[in-house]
C-alpha cells in the first residue's frame, strides 16, 4: 500500500510567474527509504513542503493513507508526519531537550504538560542521533552539525509514521552522516513506517535510499533504484554534470569529469 | 527541572512579590497613613486607602500584567525580542484611538473611550504587521522601524485631537499621552482586570499553540498548528488587553519589553511558562514603579511612563546589540 500518493500535484508560491512544482504524480510505498534529489530551485524542497502540509497544493491532490490529505485533522496529520525542516533557527534561547520534547507537540492534549513518556521517547531520540547528554545544552551554545542532530532527534521524537527530512546528511561529519544512514534504515525497516529525505549529496543518497526520485524545473525527470538513476546518461540530462559512474561492491559512486 | 515544577515555583515566588510589593505600595502616598486607623474607623484614612490608594496599586498591578503578558505574545508571534506593546505602536494606537473619541466630542459615552483604544489598537498592530512583511515573513528590522513611524504618526493624531479639545476633556486627554495611573477608579480597575482575565483565559487556551509558533511559521505549521487562525486570535487578544489598558492608563512603555526578558533570564522555557510568569512579573514592576513615582518626591508625582522609559531604553540597547 501506498503511504503517500501525489496526483498532478503542483505548487506556485504567491506572487511568482511559475509554479514552483507542476504536475507531479507519484507514489511512495510504505516501508520504503526514498531519497528526493535535483539540481537547485528545482523543487525538492517544495515537495517535501508539500508532503509535510506545510504547504497546501495549489493544483492537483495528495492523498495520504486512501483518504485525501488535506481531509486529515491537522494534528492527526502531525502525529503521523514528522518534518525536518532545511533551515531553522530558535530565536530565543532554548535547551536541547526542550527542542526535542516540543516534537512531541501534537501528541499533547490541550494544557498537557509532556509526561515521564513523552521525556522517555524524547531521550530515546537523542540516544538515536548521538546527542544524549547535550539535552540541557542551549541551541546556540552548539556546533551546526549537533543542531543538526538536535533537529532530527526532534523529528524522530514524535514517532512518525513518515518521516520527511530536508538536507539531513548536511553539516554532519562523515562518522555521523553513516550512522544516521544506518538509522534511517532502521526506521524503514520497522513495519508500517517510512522516510523520505532530500539531499544535494548524490554518493550518500544512492548508499542509504532504495529509490531515488529525480526532480528538475518542478518535475519528475527521473525515477527508479539508485543503479537505475545514478547513470552518466542521466546525470547529463539531470544535472547538466559530466561525470563517471564507479561501481564498487555494489554501491556506485560519482565523480566528476575534469 | 521539568518546565512544569518550574512554573509552579516562579508563580509561587511571583505571587509572594506581588503581595509584598502591594501591600509596600499602600504605603506610600502624599499623606502619611496609619494602618490601623484605616482599617478601624471610618474616617479619611480609610478613604484614602480603599478610594485611592487600593484602586490605584491594583490598577498598577492590572496594567503591567496586561502590558507583559501582551509583550511576551507579540516577541513570541513575530519571533522578536524586541516586540513589545509601545515599541510596536500598538500603544500609540490604542492612545489615537481614545484621544480622536474625546476630540470627536464621544469621551464622556461610557464604553466609548475603551473600545477606541481598542480599535486603535488593532489598527496599529494590523498596520505594523502589514509594514513588516516581507514575502510571507516578518522582518525585524522592518517591524521595529514600522513601529517607530507609526508612533510618530499617533503622536501627530494626538496632538491634532488636543488643539480642539477644550476643559477638563484635555486634562484627560493629556493623560493618555503622559501614561500615569493618577486618578484611578474602581471602574478602571474593573476595565483592566476584566481584560487582563480575558486575555489570560484566550491566551493559556492557545498557549500550547502560541508556544510552537516561536518556532516559525513553517515549522508550527508542520506540528500541526493552525498557524492563520492561532496568529489571529493572538494579535486581537493581545491588541483588546493592551488597548484596555492604555485606556485606563496611558501610555506606559517598554513594560512588555523588561519583563519577558527579565523573566527569560531565570526560566529559559516556552510560552507556556513565560505568559503567566510575565503577567505576574509585569504586575510586580508596574506596582513597585508607581509606588517610587508617588513617595520619591511626594507630594509631588513623577510620571510613571518616564521612569518605565529610564529603565527600558538601556534595556532595549542591550538587546539591540545582542540582536544585531
Amino acid at each position: 500500500m501506498s503511504a503517500i500518493e501525489l496526483r498532478e500535484a503542483s505548487y506556485r508560491y504567491p506572487g511568482a510567474a511559475r509554479d514552483a512544482l507542476g504536475g507531479v504524480t507519484l507514489a511512495i510505498e510504505s516501508g520504503s527509504l526514498v531519497s528526493i534529489v535535483g539540481p537547485n530551485g528545482s523543487g525538492k524542497s517544495t515537495l517535501l513542503k508539500l508532503l509535510g502540509r506545510v504547504l497546501e497544493p495549489t493544483g492537483g491532490e495528495m492523498v495520504y493513507r486512501g483518504r485525501a490529505a488535506g481531509a486529515w485533522p491537522r494534528r492527526e496529520y502531525a502525529r503521523r508526519v514528522g518534518y525536518l525542516p532545511q533551515e531553522w533557527e530558535p530565536v530565543f534561547p532554548i535547551r536541547a531537550l526542550d527542542v526535542v520534547l516540543s516534537g512531541r507537540a501534537p501528541h499533547l492534549k490541550r494544557f498537557e504538560w509532556e509526561s515521564a513518556e513523552d521525556v522517555e521517547s524524547a531521550r530515546r531520540a537523542l540516544e538515536e542521533c548521538d546527542v544524549l547528554g547535550f539535552e540541557s545544552r542551549f541551541m546556540d551554545e552548539m556546533s551546526g552539525g549537533e543542531r543538526k542532530r538536535v533537529e532530527i532527534a526532534r523529528v524522530l521524537a514524535g514517532e512518525p509514521e513518515l518521516v520527511l527530512l530536508d538536507e539531513p546528511f548536511a553539516a554532519l561529519d562523515l562518522a555521523h552522516v553513516q550512522r544516521l544512514a544506518r538509522l534511517l534504515e532502521a526506521i524503514a525497516g520497522t513495519a508500517g513506517r517510512t522516510v523520505v529525505f532530500v539531499s544535494h549529496d548524490l554518493n550518500w543518497s544512492a548508499a542509504v535510499a532504495d529509490r531515488m526520485i529525480v526532480l528538475r524545473q518542478g518535475r519528475v525527470a527521473a525515477d527508479g533504484s539508485p543503479a537505475e538513476v545514478l547513470t552518466e546518461p542521466t546525470l547529463e540530462r539531470c544535472f547538466e554534470l559530466r561525470a563517471r559512474v564507479i561501481e564498487d561492491g555494489g554501491s556506485r559512486w560519482i565523480v566528476p569529469k575534469r | 527541572m521539568s518546565a512544569r515544577r518550574d512554573l509552579a515555583a516562579g508563580v509561587v515566588l511571583l505571587a509572594i512579590l506581588l503581595a509584598l510589593s502591594i501591600v509596600a505600595a499602600l504605603g506610600i502616598g502624599a499623606v502619611p497613613l496609619s494602618w490601623i486607623g484605616a482599617l478601624r474607623e471610618d474616617g479619611a484614612a480609610r478613604t484614602i486607602l480603599f478610594e485611592i490608594r487600593l484602586p490605584r496599586v491594583l490598577l498598577a498591578a492590572a496594567v503591567g500584567a496586561v502590558l507583559a503578558a501582551s509583550g511576551i505574545t507579540f516577541q513570541t508571534l513575530l519571533r522578536n525580542p524586541l516586540a513589545d506593546p509601545f515599541i510596536l505602536g500598538v500603544s500609540g494606537g490604542a492612545a489615537c484611538g481614545a484621544a480622536l473619541a474625546t476630540a470627536l466630542g464621544a469621551a464622556r459615552m461610557p464604553g466609548v473611550v475603551p473600545v477606541a483604544a481598542f480599535a486603535g489598537a488593532l489598527m496599529a498592530t494590523v498596520a505594523v504587521v502589514a509594514i513588516a512583511a516581507r514575502h510571507g515573513s516578518i522582518d525585524p528590522t522592518r517591524l521595529i522601524l514600522g513601529g517607530l513611524v507609526l508612533n510618530a504618526f499617533f503622536s501627530a493624531l494626538i496632538l491634532l485631537s488636543l488643539s480642539v479639545i477644550r476643559g477638563s476633556d484635555l486634562t484627560a486627554a493629556l493623560h493618555w499621552m503622559m501614561g500615569s495611573l493618577a486618578n484611578a477608579s474602581w471602574t478602571d480597575v474593573a476595565l483592566v482586570g476584566g481584560a487582563l482575565a480575558i486575555a489570560l483565559a484566550v491566551l493559556g487556551w492557545i498557549a500550547g499553540d502560541v508556544r510552537m509558533l516561536a518556532f516559525g511559521e513553517d515549522d508550527a505549521r508542520s506540528r500541526g498548528v493552525d498557524t492563520g487562525r492561532i496568529r489571529l486570535i493572538a494579535f486581537v487578544t493581545a491588541s483588546l488587553a493592551t488597548g484596555a489598558a492604555v485606556a485606563a492608563s496611558g501610555i506606559i512603555g517598554f513594560v512588555g519589553l523588561i519583563v519577558p526578558h527579565a523573566i527569560r533570564l531565570i526560566w529559559k522555557r516556552d510560552f507556556r511558562l513565560l505568559l503567566p510568569l510575565s503577567a505576574l512579573g509585569g504586575a510586580v514592576l508596574v506596582v513597585l514603579a508607581d509606588a517610587v513615582a508617588r513617595g520619591a518626591a511626594a507630594p509631588a508625582e513623577l510620571p510613571l511612563a518616564a521612569l518605565t522609559a529610564m529603565l527600558g531604553v538601556p534595556f532595549f540597547l542591550v538587546l539591540l546589540r545582542r540582536v544585531a
